[in-house]
């Protein structure tokens, strides 16, 4: 059973989204996306995951914001009289259904911490906890995995990110970025 | 389409000015430390070289994009970038040249290899995040117009 806090970080988060997806006004829309991500980066140290957490905060609810709030300011807003977007029926039930049909999948998943749950047996998770300070000498095993045992696929994350900025700039018809 | 001649974008603000002044060493310093620390606490390239990146967005915000703009040497931008995807895949690729496997850190003949070999990579990380995520930044801030009408703009 959730505690109040979480059940009140999921009702805070939920409304985020949900306003983020209805309002008409596009900055109000950026900044309810915003609040999701602090939201959502709250949940992510809750559930004992402050690297992610850690990462949410500073890229979904911070750069995040300002990239859109910046491209925004280069674009012209239309200014509406409705509030809300005006929502079909058809959207409407098709989302209804799609997340039911997700959430019907919530109850096979393990619960949060439980002493049962497969990661906590499993043999890979358990060799990195066991091995990973010996072999890496870094006590954190999350850097230790990413730097590590899996530092290909984290080459090609830096590498993503550095294309993407090559790329904004060949799409931009940039020579520099300053 | 440039910001100098969108009125309202840029407030002057003396306790903005003041307060990110006071503000901008802890905050580096904090982007630093998430971004070595990441070894031994949460944290790592990624979310530090944001934090460090969001530095020069403080800058910006409270004197003003074009003159942070006029600050900021691109050219150093590039650098850093470029020096991340470098260190890391040099690192990567080293280990293969004396005689081990990709990024098998063990390989260096130094004592602690491991260790300083990640916190190495984290820092290219960092490099290479934080200087995208600043380039983003102004290349957004400087508009369209200039991919569209061909480039008598800037």
């Amino acid at each position: 059973m959730p505690t109040t806090v979480e059940l009140a970080l999921l009702v805070f988060v939920l409304g985020c989204a949900v306003g983020a997806a209805v309002l008409r006004d596009v900055l109000a829309s950026v900044i309810a996306f915003a609040a999701y991500s602090l939201g959502i980066s709250i949940i992510w140290i809750v559930l004992q995951a402050p690297d992610v957490g850690l990462t949410e905060a500073a890229v979904g609810a911070g750069v995040m914001t300002i990239l859109l709030l910046l491209a925004l300011a280069n674009t012209s807003r239309p200014s509406e009289d409705h509030r809300f977007e005006s929502i079909s029926l058809r959207t409407a039930i098709v989302v209804v259904v799609f997340v039911a049909v997700m959430a019907s999948t919530i109850p096979a998943l393990p619960a949060i911490g439980g002493p049962d749950n497969p990661v906590v047996d499993g043999e890979v998770s358990q060799y990195y906890l066991d091995n990973a300070y010996d072999q890496t000498q870094v006590h954190n095993a999350v850097t230790a995995v990413l730097a590590g045992y899996r530092g290909l696929d984290t080459l090609g994350e830096a590498v993503v990110v550095f294309v993407a900025g090559v790329a904004t700039l060949s799409v931009l018809r940039r020579e520099d970025f300053a | 389409m440039s910001d100098a001649e969108q009125p309202g974008l840029y407030v002057e603000s003396t306790v903005i000015m003041t307060t990110v002044r006071v503000v901008t060493p802890f905050i580096l310093t904090f982007g630093l430390f998430i971004m070595f620390h990441g070894a031994d606490s949460p944290g790592g390239g990624f979310q530090g070289g944001v934090i460090a990146g969001s530095v020069v967005m403080m800058l910006a915000f409270a004197y003003g994009i074009e003159a942070t703009r006029d600050w900021l040497d691109s050219r150093l931008v590039v650098a850093i970038a470029s020096f991340g995807v470098l260190t890391f895949a040099g690192i990567g690729l080293g280990s293969i040249l004396l005689g081990g496997t990709f990024l098998e850190y063990h390989r260096y003949p130094i004592e602690k290899a491991s260790k300083y070999g990640i916190e190495l990579v984290e820092l290219g990380i960092g490099g290479i995040v934080a200087s995208v995520i600043i380039g983003l930044f102004f290349v957004i801030a400087a508009g369209f117009g200039h991919a569209i009408d061909g480039g008598d703009e800037s």
